[in-house]
């Protein structure tokens, strides 16, 4: 299954196609190699046949047929011209001297290639002859060549050998690519059956790694990485969707008992104007919930770049200060403003004063009543911050992260007006802003910063 | 404009929450012209004298947004009121806002949309040029910002006079807690808690106390209205 795998993947069809290609090249120059040693070797032979004939054609001239006779006999003596062979005819074509049975039949003149058997005692072995053949001027015929068989040979074993490389060439490449193939679709299989596991049964499965901190290894990290993320958002949004669901079917549960009670008991003008009230102000309520969630996922989609402005902190904040005002009153408490008159960030001044409000809603409604609230802006070493302080009952430091979670109420704030939406507002628009939330303990009471970046104070 | 002139179209796709408009913009006294597309819209914008003309964004044939350039360029003074699903209020419809007209999120209760046709229609034709506006026993200085009735001054914020104002101007109509936000505070989101009621019922305190008659009323629903008696 893994082997049919590996010889169908792209992997191993482009190393394929390497191979053939590495291949086509390698045996051109093999056979280059093959085809100049081999002309080299034939070309030298044939020299020295023609260098051997012009000798006795010579002395032919020179001192007469007997004499060539007799130079032919002692080369065939000697020991050192044992791969010669040598024919001397009439025109008759009787064989006068040499140690060839007889004149080759297939041949005149020029050059010839032929077997031919010895006038010696090996009588049984056929030689493998080149040689040269020419009639001399007296009408007699003379032929001088070589024993080629081990030229033959010799040629014939390069030639095997060649294609004995080439044949091995291929078969280890194949092979390797085979392996290294199957190691890549081995890995990329784990990768798939684990992107299966995960679509069959859920998101805690993870791709093994093997330790080898090679590129594999490091791209099922960072899978392993995005399934984590992906499986924290999903966790979130169930989070998010129970507490929707949760947060919604109260009001949505009260709405449907009323208006069913209603419908079964005889008709009132009064209560059923009173009744019709109180569900519209329910189902605002469900409508405003779904407004925040909206609007927490448009700041997160980060599309409001666009309305960044030079923005005064202080202003927004002495405004949010104003509108809260008699809220504090309400509840007893002071709220007060300090800090420097200027405080420049680069950001959307809508969102930067819902964030603050946010903030100034929850120190006056979780702090102390009759306590003191403190919204201070200023610039530390030219960072721009902005500081809500309240004197109530804090938070425990092990809270400070899970508070900006969507829905997430403390326990005790269970039952105190509000959706749990406000502090993941905050977290959102802060987001967007690369602004930090820092959250202090203010003995007693909660501190919450909003640290801006420094360089949009600066553009100001 | 006449005082008779409270023609309105309303341009809405979809059937059932156009029929539930005409019906009671129809019983608010209003004449209700209805276009279902864009298309209608054009032709209808531009034959007749409109005092408002709200226009839904998502139109089958042509986006609404469109539709409204369309008509201004075509010379149409009527002012436009954007309704958009939830979640669709991008900076293109807040800058519209620059353009004097308005904008309002669906789902929206009929009575917030009734408060902002009012203001809306009403808006060309009064421009006050008085600088001293009376409500009743009460009157505020526009030029010194201070506000008294019967004589006696009320001590106000600045933010409390601006609130006081925006009432006074729009003496006897419903104005909605958004309108406020988006007016007074020029914020234009909810900020999800009753901080609006809360800060009106301050200045409530402060005009009303003591006093013949109040002149801050609640109005079930939607917000607040400002009236003398009679």
């Amino acid at each position: 299954m893994l082997l049919a795998k590996t010889l169908r993947s792209s992997t191993f069809k482009l190393a394929l196609i390497g191979i053939a290609t590495f291949g086509v090249i390698a045996s051109a120059i093999f056979a280059y190699v093959y085809l100049s040693t081999s002309s080299y070797l034939r070309a030298r032979s044939d020299r020295s046949i023609m260098e051997e004939f012009a000798g006795l054609r010579e002395a032919y001239g020179r001192s007469g047929r007997d004499r060539l006779i007799d130079l032919i006999q002692r080369r065939i003596a000697d020991d050192h011209f044992a791969d010669h062979v040598y024919v001397l005819v009439d025109p008759a074509l009787t064989v006068l001297a040499g140690n060839l049975r007889e004149w080759p039949k297939t041949a005149s003149s020029g050059w010839a290639e032929f077997r031919a058997s010895p006038s010696s005692q090996h009588a049984a072995n056929q030689l493998l002859v080149r040689a040269r053949l020419e009639p001399l001027p007296g009408g007699d015929r003379l032929l001088v060549g070589r024993d080629i068989d081990d030229l033959h040979n010799f040629a014939a074993d390069i030639k095997t050998a060649v294609i004995a490389a080439i044949v091995l060439m291929f078969v280890v490449a194949v092979a390797a690519n085979v392996l290294v193939t199957h190691r890549t679709v081995g890995r990329i299989e784990q990768i798939n059956a684990t992107s299966r596991a995960i679509m069959a049964s859920g998101l805690d499965k993870r791709i093994p790694l093997r330790g080898s901190h090679d590129e594999w290894d490091r791209v099922a990290e960072n899978l392993n990485l995005m399934l984590d993320r992906i499986e924290a958002l999903m966790g979130e949004v169930k989070q998010v969707s129970d507490n929707v669901a949760h947060d919604l079917r109260t009001p949505l549960t009260r709405m449907r008992g009323r208006l069913e009670k209603a419908y079964q008991g005889p008709r009132s003008g009064d209560a059923d104007q009173a009744l019709i009230g109180d569900t519209i102000a329910d189902l605002d309520s469900v409508l405003r919930i779904f407004a925040s969630i909206v609007r927490i996922a448009q700041i997160e989609t980060q599309a409001r770049k666009g309305a960044f402005r030079i923005v005064n902190l202080t202003e927004v904040a002495s405004e949010v200060v104003e509108l809260y005002d008699a809220a504090a009153e309400q509840y007893g408490t002071q709220l007060i403003q300090t800090g420097e008159r200027e405080v420049l960030v680069t950001g959307d001044r809508d969102l930067i004063f819902d964030a603050i409000a946010n903030l100034v809603d929850n120190a006056i409604k979780h702090g102390r009543a009759g306590g003191q609230v403190v919204v201070s802006s200023e610039s530390v070493d030219g960072q721009p911050v902005i500081t809500i302080a309240d004197d109530g009952p804090g938070i425990p430091a092990c809270e400070y992260d899970h508070v900006f979670k969507r829905f997430y109420r403390l326990e005790r704030s269970r039952y105190t007006p509000g959706n749990g939406l406000g502090l993941s507002l905050v977290a959102a628009v802060a987001r967007l802003h690369g602004a930090r939330i820092e959250m202090l303990d203010n003995a007693p009471g909660l501190k919450v910063r909003l640290w801006f970046s420094a360089s949009a104070g600066a553009a100001g | 404009m006449t005082g008779g002139h409270r023609r309105i179209l309303v341009v809405e796709d979809d059937p059932e929450t156009a029929g539930q408009l005409v019906e009671q913009l129809a019983t608010s006294g209003y004449q209700v012209d209805l276009a279902s597309t864009g298309g209608e819209a054009l032709s209808l914008g531009a034959v007749c004298d409109y005092a408002v003309i709200t226009i839904d964004r998502m139109l089958p044939d042509i986006d609404g947004i469109t539709v409204m350039r369309q008509l201004r360029d075509d010379g149409i003074a009527a002012p436009f009121l954007i309704i958009s699903a939830l979640g669709e209020v991008d900076d293109r419809v807040r800058g519209l806002r620059a353009g004097g007209d308005d904008y309002l999120v669906k789902p929206f209760s009929f009575l917030e949309l009734l408060a902002r046709l009012e203001a809306l229609g009403r808006r060309s034709d009064t421009i006050a040029k008085e600088t001293i506006l009376r409500v009743g026993d009460l009157a505020i200085d526009l030029i010194s910002r201070t506000a008294s009735r019967r004589g006696k001054e009320i001590l106000l914020l600045p933010k409390e006079f601006q609130l006081l104002e925006y009432l006074v101007r729009n003496e006897g109509r419903v104005v909605s807690r958004a309108m406020l936000l988006q007016h007074v505070w020029d914020l234009h989101f909810d900020p999800s808690t009753n901080i609006i009621d809360v800060y009106v019922g301050r200045l409530r305190r402060k005009v009303d106390d003591q006093q013949a008659y109040p002149l801050i009323h609640t109005v079930r629903g939607v917000g607040y209205c400002l009236r003398a008696p009679g």
